[in-house]
C-alpha cells in the first residue's frame, strides 16, 4: 500500500509527463491536435473503402435495426485494441525512454508507464467519441455508451498490468520486446477484430469457443460492440468475470514490477 | 538518536555486474546458462556514515572510488546490495541539472516538469515559479522551447527549480561548477542560504576548496571504502597529502622517462648549438629540501635548493647558468639567471654542481616543469640548453589561487579599540 501512497503524492508527476508527451507530439506541426482526429478517421475511412465497398465483409444489424456496416462493427474492436495494445507496448518504451531520468532523480519507476497509458487514453477517447458522433448521426445510440468509461478502465488496468511486467523484463532481455510484439499479432487475430464472436461460436467446437471466451480482450472488444453498436448490456458474469480477471492482471504486474524495479533503474 | 540525523549510512554495500558481453539475449541465457558472463565489482564496500542535520557533508575521492554511487544511494536512486540507509526528511538530488527537460517544450513547461520530477504538486510550483524564473534570470527566454536555449541557461534553469523545491536535503554531485562565474557566485551564495536555513546538503566535488571552506564533515573515499571521516578541513588536508606523494611519484617516473627522451633529442638540439661553441654541458637538474634531501615534492614556504650540475668540454671562463619555472601551462613563472657578478671562480673546469638556494619557496601548490640553460660570460653564446629538464609539483598547506604567495603579513592601523600604541 505505501507504494499506491507514495504514486498517489507523486500524481502530479505522471500528469506532467503524459502532458509532456502530448506537448511534444503534435509541436511544430500546423494541425497539431487536429492530428490526433484525423488519423483514426482517416483509419475509419479506409476500411469503409476496403470492407465495405471492395471484400463486403459481412456483419450484424445494428442495435436500431440499421443495415450492419462492417467499418463500424470493426472499429467498435479497433477502439479497444489499439489501447491495449499502446498501452502494452507503450509501457516497456516509456520504462526505457525513462531510463538516464531515472538514474539521476529519485521518483517511483511506474509513473512513466502509468503517464503513458493515460496518453494512450486520451487518444482512446477521441477515438471512442468519434465512434459516438457517427452512431448518433446515424441515429444508432443508447444509454449502453455510458459502458465506454468501464471500457477505458478496465483495458486500461489489463493493458498496464501486462505491460509492466514486459518493461521490467525487457530491461534484462531485449528479446521481450520482440516477443511481445509477436504475441501482439497472434493476440490480434485471437481476438473478435476482424471478425465477429458469431463466426467463431459457428465454427469452433463448444469447449474451444469456451476457451476462445476466457481471453479477457475478447470480452472486452464485444463490450465495446455491445456498447456502440448493438446498444446491448453484456451479461453480468461477462462484467463482473472480465472486470475482476482485469483488475488481478493488474495488481500481480504492480507487485512483480515493485518488487523488480529498484534493481532494474541500474541496468537502463 | 535516529532524529539527529538526516542520513544514516549503515554497513551499505553496492555490488555492479559488469557484463563480459552486449546485455544478453535469450539464446545465451540457454546456451551459456553455467558460464558467468559478469564479474562482480564491488563499487562502495562496507561504508558507514552519519550526516547530522542542519550540516554539509563533503565527500571527496578520486574518480571511480565510490562517493558518487554513495550519493546516488542516499538519493534513493540505486538501491544499497546490502546494509541500509535510513533518510529524514524531503530530498532534492542534484546529479544532473535540467535532466528530464524537453528540448521541445519551453523553458516554462520544463519548470514545470522538472518540479515535478522532484516530486511538486502543481500548487507548490505555482508558488515558486517566479522565483525560478528571477533566480535563472531568463525572463525573457522563458516562453521559448529549451532547444534553443545555450548550454549554461539549460544548467542555470536546472539549477533554478532544483534549489527552490524547498528541500530539506539537498543531495549535489559536481554539478555546482556551471555557468559563468556570476552564476556559480549565486549559486554558492544560495546554497550558503540553504545551509543557514538549516537544510542539510551533501555533496561529492573535486573543489577541495569548497569542502574546506563548506563542509563541517567530510569523507573520503577509497577504492569503495571510507578511508577517513572528519572535519572537512582535515580530510583535505590528508586527502592533498596522498595525492601529492602520488603525484610526485608519477612524476618522478614522468621526469626519467623526459629525461631519456630529451638525451634522445640532444642530436637535435646539439645541432643548433654548434659543437666547437659547446664548452660546457649540463647535467642533471635536482630538487633538495631543507634537510638537503632529494625531492619533487617541495612544500610551499619551505627551503628550496635548486641543485644544476655540470662538465666542462674545455676551461670555459665564467659561464652563467639560469633555469626557468613554467607552470603547467607553459606560463613563465620565474627565471633566476646568474650575473656575471655572481661569480668568484674565473675558470670552470672538469665537473662540478651550482646551487641556487631559495629561502622561501614562493610558488602555489601546482605542478611546475624546469628548463635548464647555460650561456657563455657575455650571455649572448648558449653553451648548453635542456627543455623540459625536471617536472616537479609544489605542495601547499593553504590552496592559495594565483601562482606566488606573496608571503606579507596582514595589518591593521586606524582607530581600533584596545590596539596598544
Amino acid at each position: 500500500m505505501t507504494a499506491a501512497t507514495e504514486l498517489w503524492t507523486y500524481r502530479n508527476l505522471i500528469y506532467n509527463l503524459a502532458q509532456r508527451e502530448l506537448r511534444a507530439r503534435y509541436k511544430k506541426s500546423i494541425l497539431g491536435w487536429a492530428w490526433s482526429l484525423i488519423n483514426p478517421a482517416s483509419t475509419l475511412i479506409i476500411y469503409s473503402v476496403v470492407f465495405g465497398v471492395l471484400l463486403k465483409g459481412q456483419a450484424p444489424d445494428m442495435g436500431s435495426g440499421r443495415e450492419g456496416n462492417f467499418a463500424l462493427s470493426l472499429f467498435c474492436g479497433l477502439v479497444v485494441w489499439n489501447f491495449f495494445a499502446g498501452t502494452l507496448t507503450g509501457s516497456i518504451s516509456a520504462l526505457m525512454g525513462a531510463g538516464p531520468l531515472l538514474n539521476k532523480v529519485y521518483f517511483p519507476a511506474a509513473c512513466p508507464p502509468i503517464a503513458n497509458m493515460f496518453t494512450i487514453m486520451l487518444q482512446a477517447v477521441i477515438e471512442g467519441g468519434i465512434l459516438m458522433v457517427i452512431m448518433i448521426a446515424l441515429g444508432n445510440a443508447g444509454p449502453t455508451f455510458l459502458l465506454f468509461p468501464l471500457i477505458l478502465v478496465f483495458v486500461g488496468l489489463f493493458g498496464l498490468g501486462i505491460g509492466m511486467v514486459a518493461a521490467v523484463y525487457n530491461v534484462y532481455l531485449r528479446d521481450v520486446n520482440y516477443l511481445v510484439s509477436i504475441m501482439m499479432n497472434v493476440l490480434f487475430y485471437m481476438t473478435p477484430i476482424v471478425y465477429t464472436l458469431d463466426v467463431v461460436k459457428a465454427e469452433l467446437p463448444s469447449w474451444a469457443y469456451r476457451l476462445y471466451t476466457l481471453n479477457p480482450l475478447t470480452q472486452f472488444v464485444n463490450w465495446s460492440r455491445d456498447a456502440f453498436y448493438l446498444l446491448q448490456w453484456p451479461s453480468l458474469p461477462s462484467l463482473l468475470g472480465t472486470a475482476a480477471a482485469a483488475s488481478l492482471t493488474f495488481v500481480v504486474g504492480a507487485a512483480i514490477f515493485q518488487r523488480k524495479a529498484r534493481n532494474v533503474i541500474e541496468e537502463l | 538518536m535516529a532524529s539527529d540525523n538526516a542520513i544514516v549510512v549503515d554497513h551499505v554495500s553496492k555490488r555492479f555486474r559488469l557484463y563480459n558481453q552486449q546485455a544478453g539475449s535469450m539464446k545465451e541465457m540457454v546456451t551459456k546458462r553455467r558460464f558467468s558472463r559478469y564479474e562482480d565489482f564491488w563499487a562502495v564496500d562496507d561504508v558507514s556514515l552519519e550526516v547530522p542535520h542542519g550540516s554539509v557533508f563533503g565527500l571527496i575521492g578520486h574518480n571511480g572510488s565510490g562517493k558518487s554511487t554513495t550519493l546516488k544511494m542516499m538519493a534513493n536512486i540505486h538501491k544499497p546490495t546490502s546494509g541500509t540507509i535510513t533518510t529524514d526528511g524531503r530530498i532534492s538530488a542534484l546529479l544532473e541539472l535540467g535532466a528530464g527537460f524537453h528540448p521541445d517544450l519551453s523553458g516554462r513547461e520544463n519548470v514545470y516538469l522538472n518540479a515535478a520530477i522532484l516530486g511538486l504538486r502543481k500548487r507548490e510550483v505555482d508558488a515558486i515559479f517566479d522565483e525560478v524564473v528571477d533566480f535563472s534570470g531568463l525572463h525573457e527566454f522563458i516562453d521559448s522551447p529549451v532547444r534553443h536555449y545555450s548550454s549554461g541557461m539549460f544548467v542555470r534553469l536546472g539549477f533554478s527549480v532544483a534549489v527552490h523545491v524547498n528541500p530539506q536535503i539537498l543531495i549535489i554531485d559536481e554539478v555546482i561548477a556551471v555557468g559563468d562565474e556570476q552564476f556559480q557566485r549565486r549559486c554558492f551564495e544560495h546554497l550558503y542560504t540553504l545551509r543557514k536555513q538549516g537544510v542539510t546538503i551533501v555533496m561529492v566535488t573535486h573543489s577541495l576548496n569548497l569542502v574546506r571552506t563548506m563542509c563541517d564533515q567530510a569523507a573520503w573515499f577509497d577504492h569503495g571504502k571510507v578511508k577517513t571521516i572528519g572535519p572537512g578541513g582535515e580530510v583535505v588536508q590528508a586527502y592533498i597529502s596522498q595525492v601529492d606523494a602520488a603525484e610526485a611519484a608519477r612524476l618522478e617516473v614522468a621526469d626519467d622517462r623526459a629525461r631519456l627522451a630529451a638525451e634522445a633529442e640532444q642530436v637535435v638540439s646539439q645541432d643548433l648549438i654548434a659543437a666547437s661553441e659547446r664548452l660546457v654541458r649540463l647535467g642533471e637538474v635536482t630538487l633538495l629540501d631543507g634537510n638537503g634531501e632529494p625531492t619533487h615534492l617541495p612544500t610551499a614556504g619551505e627551503p628550496l635548493t635548486v641543485r644544476l650540475s655540470y662538465r666542462c668540454v674545455s676551461p670555459a671562463e665564467r659561464p652563467l647558468f639560469s633555469f626557468a619555472v613554467l607552470d603547467e601551462q607553459g606560463v613563465l613563472v620565474a627565471n633566476p639567471t646568474m650575473r656575471p657578478s655572481h661569480h668568484d671562480e674565473k675558470v670552470y673546469e672538469g665537473e662540478g654542481i651550482v646551487d641556487y638556494v631559495i629561502p622561501r619557496l614562493a610558488l602555489t601548490a601546482g605542478e611546475y616543469r624546469v628548463t635548464i640553460a647555460v650561456h657563455d660570460s657575455q650571455a649572448t653564446r648558449v653553451f648548453d640548453k635542456r627543455e623540459d629538464a625536471l617536472r616537479f609539483r609544489v605542495h601547499a598547506e593553504d590552496q592559495l589561487q594565483g601562482m606566488v604567495d606573496l608571503m606579507g603579513q596582514w595589518g591593521s592601523m586606524g582607530d581600533q579599540e584596545g590596539s596598544s600604541p
